[in-house]
């Protein structure tokens, strides 16, 4: 099922931590998929299953215990610096400098991914414009709100404006104006051929985005391909139901909390 | 240049980000510029204060009788250092003078002619002239228990009755003080200085009476002729306290920034962000050492400004000055601003290669205190009065720097001294950036969340481990270095211990207790699994055949090393008797005792902990090969002598080697006690000497082992270093070595198989 032309292909991967103890342990484990230009795969699963740092790997931030990450061609160990160029990461938590101003580090960033002047400042201009970022562009990133910051946060990652996105549950604790913005953003991008590579656990964004997905489960991909295949597979139409037939009925994958908001 | 140009960017952004938050300010602008002349300045007026109100206090003088009082009331009155115009008196007349009311004139100070130290006494005198009330009394056990319990300041005693100018014989007169009491000392001092005053003038009245002149009772007159100039001796002032202000100030400005760009920033989250970016982590951790390093300076220069104004401004200066023999060399300031340049990148980089390593600002602040007294116990030898820029000390990192600036202020430095601290301390920072970012990409210290502070206090948190953590080596490490050098110092300082055989147990007793229990309890109680930690494990034979190269080899090299080095670095007479003393205490035993001290104990203990231990604790972070060599430079550092740590540190580099290659730490302790058993008995006329010596063996004049030997010992070394580098260590691989560092990348292996060797 693995067609040529994926801009992100990874195989094989797997990573393994150490524990203090001295014992390991394996956070992804021989996951292999791949994702097209121009297509949004969602990587869905419980927390700690192994999603972030898949996306880790995949954005050359972690080095694959075994495995390989190919990004447009490249593979991510041998030139950590080029392929980084590619992604747009956003991270879970949104990590912004407190004491600088959106505009300075979208500036900053700018400088980092070697845009000249002029092209940074059209850019930056272009991604406050779609964002809304204008009314608070000039306030300390310390003093805004959760859904400004993640606003701030995804033209921090598209600055460069890289053919390949990769976002670490974009939409965690934003309320739901925010929300629909993002996702709307992230349909746009897919729509002008960018690859995005999305992590979440909100069924419903898979449900609105993906076409294709896979299902992480402690680390292992228990299931990958098309959303309509997989639900014929199982038989069972709410997302939700294929998920939990696939990991097993019996386990209750979602614990207490609840998967969408 | 596309480079420089970025970490330009990363510094600038770093620098305005550390420049917005308030705490920074207040460490590097508030602190040295309010903070710290308001102190210097509040507690010298409080110490003028003080002195005044001593001088001017009105003190309480206890006599026996009337008759005392009168005489004593006549003879402070009469003092020629408050009264010049009573000089020439005699005493007699003063009494009836005083008593007549006809001596209490204003006295004038006459103009300096001399600056004796006992003429600026008098001046002294004269301008705060202390009162002395006198208390009369009825006995002399009186006039001590009115001293003794503090109701008066002193008391005089006159045990001959009063004394009077006599043409011959001298009366007695005794001073009652309570030298616990400071008030009561200074109220004694000033009593003495007037009887002594008076006992002087009826000298000379005597003299004149038998047509002497004063100068025949001092045949011989001894004076001092001060040849530094005012600057020098300000110099000298300002070189005892600056230095050791500038370091620590120094060292205040970069902690605050060096935490919170790595540690700060990893708690922040914003690190993963940053490190998202296409830019190596080099250019990041340079931008960021940068930063750290300029805003050292920038606070070095502040409170250098400072210090400079206060004593400028503020009096300090006029107090330091001492009636103007003394000027502040203010101009000699800018200089030392230079000198600090190199202090403060190396203390950036050292702080920065710290802080990388933790996750959390509170545990960067953990670490950087041990930094901090690391820093601080050189500073303090480089004040010491007497220390000298030469010889080791020229390279020693901060106390190099400390004397440098001294010397800057008294003006007695060269460029060859300059040229020698700048370079070893720019080499030192650069070794110091080198770890930091190694440290800072590290996939563990980035996301991970093992190890954090509290963990390691509770027991009850430990998991048990096969090695122990990088802090917990790097802890221990600290801990024994202080306890052993002390242990040492101590062992010294012991009556008859130094130079006989119970100083050699007593050492056994340090080793075994500080490198073999010490570590071996820490382990236990952090729950580290002891064979593991320490590589108890058995080895290939390979390992034993290395291990036999490098023992049999390196007593020999070592020997010819130190014969060439003594022609570069030569050892202090001193401390090559010392050393001679201390072998020659085991001159008596029977060689196999001395092997037991001198081999068997310290290669067991020593290896135990530092390619144990130490080495098992560090390779995990530091990756294998950087793990050996700081772990090599601790053991050359741990023999706390310059003079030895090439040797020493090489030593450490081969049977780290030893550990590394074949993950058992016994060939290390074969080899290690092979060269130290064969550095003794070689020299012993019942050890190994005569053997030796059939062997053509021998030091020449200047101490070289024959030239075939070292060739042959050289020959054999390269074998054991080939045996350990090419050929695969024929035992399990090593991989549990590897743990979770990215940088050695080795293949996976299952981290079992090293267990079943």
């Amino acid at each position: 099922m693995s067609l040529p032309g994926g801009i992100i292909r990874v195989e094989g991967l797997t990573k393994v931590f150490p524990n203090p103890d001295g014992s390991e342990k394996t956070a992804v484990d021989h996951i292999s998929f791949e994702v097209r230009p121009g297509e949004i795969y969602g990587l869905l699963g419980p927390n700690g299953a192994g999603k972030t740092t898949t996306l880790r790997v995949v954005s050359g931030l972690l080095r694959p215990t075994a495995g390989r990450v190919w990004i447009d061609g490249q593979e991510v160990t041998g030139h950590p610096e080029l392929v980084k160029r590619h992604i747009g990461y956003l991270t879970a938590n949104t990590g912004l400098y407190a004491r600088l101003t959106p505009r300075e580090i979208l500036e900053y960033f700018a400088t980092l991914y070697d845009l000249p002047r002029e092209q940074a400042a059209a850019r930056i201009g272009r991604l406050i414009e779609w964002l809304g970022i204008g009314p608070y562009v000039h306030l300390r990133c310390g003093a805004l709100s959760t859904g400004q910051k993640q606003r701030v946060s995804i033209a921090r990652a598209l600055i460069a404006d890289p053919p390949i996105l990769v976002l670490d549950e974009p939409t965690l604790g934003l309320d739901v104006l925010s929300n629909r913005l993002i996702l709307e953003f992230i349909s746009t991008q897919a729509a002008a051929g960018k690859a995005v590579l999305l992590s979440t656990h909100a069924l419903d964004e898979i449900d609105r985005l993906c076409r294709r997905l896979g299902l992480i489960h402690n680390g292992r991909l228990i299931a990958e391909g098309e959303l309509d295949v997989l639900r014929r597979q199982t038989g069972r139409q709410r997302l939700s139901d294929v998920f939990l037939s696939l990991v097993g009925a019996e386990e209750s994958v979602f614990g207490g909390r609840s998967p969408a908001h | 240049m596309r480079r420089f140009t970025r970490i330009q960017t990363i510094g600038r952004k770093e620098l305005l980000d550390t420049l917005r938050d308030r705490r920074t300010l207040i460490a590097m602008i508030f602190v040295p510029m309010v903070l710290y002349p308001a102190m210097m300045l509040g507690s010298l007026q409080g110490f003028e204060l003080q002195v005044g109100r001593l001088k001017q206090e009105r003190y309480k003088v206890a006599v026996e009788s009337e008759a005392a009082q009168r005489w004593l009331r006549a003879v402070i009155d009469s003092d020629p250092a408050r009264r010049p115009r009573a000089t020439s008196l005699p005493a007699e007349e003063i009494v009836e003078l005083h008593e007549r009311g006809e001596l209490d004139v204003p006295s004038t100070a006459p103009a300096l002619r001399d600056e004796s130290p006992a003429e600026a006494a008098r001046a002294d005198v004269r301008q705060h002239p202390p009162e002395y009330e006198i208390v009369v009394m009825s006995q002399a056990d009186e006039v001590r228990a009115q001293v003794r319990s503090g109701a008066c300041h002193a008391g005089v005693l006159l045990p001959g009755g009063v004394p009077a100018r006599g043409e011959s014989g001298s009366a007695q007169v005794t001073l009652v003080l309570d030298q616990t009491d400071i008030r009561s000392q200074i109220a004694a001092a000033g009593l003495e200085g007037i009887l002594k005053r008076l006992s002087e003038a009826w000298l000379h009245e005597r003299l004149r009476r038998v047509r002497l002149d004063p100068q025949f009772i001092t045949p011989l007159e001894t004076l001092q002729e001060p040849v530094a100039t005012p600057e020098k001796v300000g110099g000298s002032i300002l070189g005892q306290i600056v230095p050791l202000i500038l370091v620590i100030m120094t060292i205040t400005g970069a902690i605050y920034p060096a935490i919170d760009l790595t540690a700060g920033e990893r708690e922040r989250g914003t690190l993963e962000t940053l490190m998202v970016a296409p830019v190596p982590t080099v250019d990041l951790i340079a931008g960021k050492f940068l930063v750290v390093a300029l805003i050292a300076m920038l606070s070095a220069a502040l409170n250098l400004l400072s210090i400079g104004g206060t004593i400028w401004l503020g009096g300090l200066g006029d107090l330091l000055a001492r009636g103007g023999q003394v000027v502040i060399p203010l101009n000699m300031l800018p200089w030392v601003l230079v000198v600090l340049v190199p202090l403060a990148v190396m203390f950036s980089a050292a702080l920065l290669a710290v802080c990388s390593f933790a996750r959390s600002f509170k545990e960067a602040q953990n670490y950087v205190m041990p930094v901090m007294v690391a820093a601080m116990i050189p500073a303090v030898v480089g004040i010491l009065p007497g220390t000298r820029l030469e010889g080791p000390l020229l390279i020693m990192p901060v106390t190099n720097i400390v004397i440098l600036t001294r010397d800057l202020f008294t003006g007695r430095f060269d460029l060859f001294s300059i040229l020698w601290v700048t370079l070893s301390t720019t080499l030192y920072a650069g070794a110091a950036v080198a770890v930091a970012a190694k440290l800072f990409g590290q996939e563990a210290v980035l996301f991970a969340d093992s190890g954090s502070i509290k963990t390691i206090f509770k027991r009850r948190f430990f998991r048990p481990a096969d090695q122990p953590s990088a802090a917990q080596a790097f802890l221990l490490l600290a801990v024994v270095f202080s306890a052993n050098f002390f242990a040492q110092q101590w062992l010294l300082k012991l009556p008859g211990v130094a130079g006989t055989l119970r100083f050699w147990f007593g050492l056994a007793a340090v080793i075994v207790t500080l490198f073999l229990l010490a570590p071996m309890l820490f382990a236990l109680y952090m729950r580290v699994r002891i064979r593991s930690a320490f590589s108890l494990g058995p080895a290939a034979p390979a390992g034993w055949l290395a291990a036999l190269c490098f023992g049999l080899s390196t007593w020999v090299l070592a020997q010819g090393w130190f014969a060439f080095q003594q022609t570069w670095l030569p050892m202090p007479p001193e401390m090559e008797r010392a050393f001679e003393e201390m072998v020659a205490a085991l001159g008596g035993v029977h060689p196999l005792v001395m092997l037991v001290f001198l081999g068997l104990l310290p290669a067991v203990c020593e290896e135990m902990f530092f390619r144990g231990y130490a080495l098992g604790g560090l390779r995990g972070s530091l990756g294998r090969t950087a793990a050996v060599i700081v772990v090599a430079l601790a053991f050359g550092i741990y023999h706390h002598s310059v003079h030895r740590l090439i040797v020493t540190s090489a030593l450490g580099l081969l049977f780290g080697l030893l550990v590394v290659r074949y993950r058992s730490i016994w060939p290390a302790v074969v080899a290690h006690g092979l060269h130290n058993g064969l550095s003794g008995l070689s020299a012993r006329s019942d050890g190994l000497k005569p053997l030796l010596e059939r062997f053509g063996y021998g030091l020449d004049a200047t101490g070289y082992p024959p030239p075939s030997w070292l060739v042959a010992a050289g020959l054999l070394l390269l074998v054991g270093i080939a045996i350990a580098v090419l050929r695969p260590g024929g035992t399990a691989p090593a991989q549990t070595l590897v743990r979770g560092s990215g940088a050695d990348a080795a293949p996976p292996h299952s981290g079992g198989d090293s267990r079943a060797g």
